[in-house]
């Protein structure tokens, strides 16, 4: 009982502030309503009873991600954007397009919807550390190599030419 | 100036500086309050007062013992009563959760009613000043109560160009996340509010949620000191977050585990009897983690050397330029409430938590080392604000990209290799 309104209000916490993310007038506030939808989602993790996964979607997510966004915003922000229009010429393609991602995904997760998950919060770190560093130990490393290479490509372009 | 300048006294005469009576035919000379500071009645005064507190500070503790097995039957009774009077198990755990939360709450309000007049007084001693003298019966003992009181009934100016929703609701950002992130921080063996096994990663996480309250306030205030402000800030904070990260990661290496309490246990006993145990003691490793913490620290607060975020004489206040009353406070609040969060994390981290620093010390219950522990990080942290220059804004970047980051992975790496030679 307890579980499922819980549920409720995080997933209305959730909806509300993905509409807001796009129909908020302003960068800043659909920015920070970023913020608040990829809390909601560390919401959800917890009540789902996973402990490491909600920490992590808070440090990297809400910490990382969004206050980035919020940095970037800061950055670009003018008094103009208040006026511009928040709906784009094409809104029907985008419609379409969303509705069948939503089906596919409805598809998808519909097998998944009945299962019952623990409430309370369960030590996972070592699970997942075990799991990461053992079975996974190569997909793990090819990600590090990934990030790696990413980082040298953004140190790459970011410097400045030599004089 | 020759000592025939210096006329000898024709009487006695009291020198309310320095509380010594000069008599008649001594040569008085201003350099002489540096002569032997033991000198001075004040002085040994003082010192007497200190040795004093501390004494009649740990025979209190002494007294009071550890507080959570005392405070056990006390719970064991109410829950009986309770359980007798037909209430279920479930409303039980809801109410003594919020009872929990409610004295932990106590922890950053206390802490900061006590650190902003500590802070006054050590930045009034360091000037040669007294520093608040008047409101409450001991050296100003209840000049932060007034401050509360007059920042109670101040008005709340919300300036005219300011986006009103999002002014309002950042200080709520900045301290909503500062009190949450109390709950798996242990004050001492067993008081520990929500004993999660994430502890470490809960911390930084949730810590890490306040520079958004703050880039809102800057944003929102609309004012350019108010929005340079709140640009530093998530820069500086952002990346200090990294070194700061990465500096507890050998000592998570070392004890093998996330939850801070187990963290600070797994420090206890002594080598040859008499050296703790603790983090810090580990050779190159632990010196090195804990210095880099200790300056992450002082960045992720935002305090001198680090204020470049609110920088006075070049932002006004920076990133509450705009904000007066309560919202101040709760800015304010929040601030020392992390210094306390970094104080209480760096004693469990490194300095062993609540345990003796020499084993025929442990006399004391656990929460009195902790406590003690705390208060001298914290002493370091308000000595440091009125010790060092503040930064350049980009020099500040230099040093943390360029600098600590670098030793900090450096010290992963080493603690690696410690772990290796020890097993």
């Amino acid at each position: 009982m307890t579980e499922t309104i819980i549920f409720y209000m995080l997933s209305a916490v959730i909806l509300l502030s993905a509409l807001g993310v796009v129909l908020l007038p302003g960068l800043m506030h659909s920015a920070l309503c970023l913020g608040l939808c990829l809390a909601g989602v560390a919401g959800i993790f917890a009540s789902l009873g996973s402990d490491f996964i909600f920490a992590a979607q808070i440090l990297v997510y809400v910490g990382g991600i969004a206050v980035l966004i919020l940095f970037v915003v800061l950055l670009a922000a003018n008094a103009s954007e208040k006026m511009t229009r928040q709906i784009s010429e094409a809104w029907l393609p985008s419609l379409l397009i969303c509705s069948a991602f939503f089906w596919a995904f409805l598809k998808v997760t519909r097998y998944f919807s009945g299962l019952s998950a623990q409430t309370a919060p369960s030590p996972s770190v070592k699970a997942i550390a075990a799991l990461l560093l053992g079975e996974y130990a190569v997909p793990f490393e090819l990600i590090s190599i990934v990030l790696l290479a990413s980082m040298t490509g953004a140190v790459l372009f970011g410097r400045r030419k030599a004089e | 100036m020759t000592e025939e300048t210096i006329k000898p006294l024709s009487e006695p005469v009291y020198n309310h500086a320095h509380g010594r009576l000069l008599l008649p035919g001594t040569r008085y000379w201003p350099t002489d309050m540096w002569k032997s500071p033991w000198s001075l009645p004040t002085y040994r005064r003082g010192a007497a007062v200190l040795a004093g507190l501390i004494t009649g500070g740990a025979a209190a503790a002494w007294f009071v013992g550890e507080i959570g097995p005392r405070l056990a039957p006390l719970y064991a009774a109410a829950e009986a009563f309770a359980l007798s009077h037909d209430i279920p198990a479930f409303w039980i755990s809801v109410v003594w959760t919020f009872i929990k939360g409610a004295i932990l709450l106590l922890a950053p309000l206390v802490n900061a009613l006590f650190a902003v007049w500590w802070e006054r007084k050590i930045s009034a001693h360091i000037q040669s000043r007294l520093g608040p003298m008047y409101v409450g019966w001991w050296h100003g003992a209840l000049q932060t109560l007034a401050d509360g009181i007059k920042l109670f009934l101040k008005e709340d100016i919300i300036p005219d160009c300011a986006d009103k929703l999002v002014h309002t609701l950042a200080p709520i950002v900045v301290v909503i996340p500062a009190i949450i992130v109390f709950a798996p921080v242990p004050f001492g063996s067993g008081l520990v509010f929500a004993d999660i096994d994430i502890g470490t990663v809960y911390v930084f996480a949730v810590g890490g949620v306040s520079v958004m309250g703050i880039i809102m306030a800057g944003w929102s205030s609309g004012n350019k000191f108010s929005l340079l402000g709140g640009l530093r800030s998530a820069a500086q904070l952002v990346s200090y977050e990294l070194p700061r990260t990465f500096a507890v990661l050998p000592v998570i290496m070392l004890a093998g585990t996330l939850n801070i309490a187990e963290i600070a246990s797994s420090q206890a006993g002594y080598w040859g009897g008499f050296v703790p145990r603790w983090f810090i003691f580990y050779p190159v490793v632990g010196q090195v983690a804990f210095i880099v913490f200790l300056i992450a620290s002082v960045a992720e607060t935002n305090r001198v050397p680090f204020d470049i975020p609110e920088a006075e004489s070049e932002l006004v206040a920076g990133f509450n330029t705009e904000y007066s009353g309560m919202k101040f406070a709760l800015f304010f609040l929040s601030e020392f409430a992390y210094v306390l969060l970094s104080c209480l994390l760096m004693a469990s981290f490194f300095f062993g938590g609540g345990a003796a620093p020499l084993p025929f010390l442990d006399f004391l219950p656990s929460w009195a080392w902790f406590l003690s522990k705390t208060l001298l990080l914290m002493f370091c942290f308000l000595w440091f604000r009125w010790t060092f220059p503040r930064f350049r804004v980009d020099r500040l970047m230099d040093f943390n990209w360029k600098f600590l980051l670098p030793v900090s992975l450096l010290n992963i790496a080493a603690g690696g290799l410690l772990i290796w030679l020890i097993s």
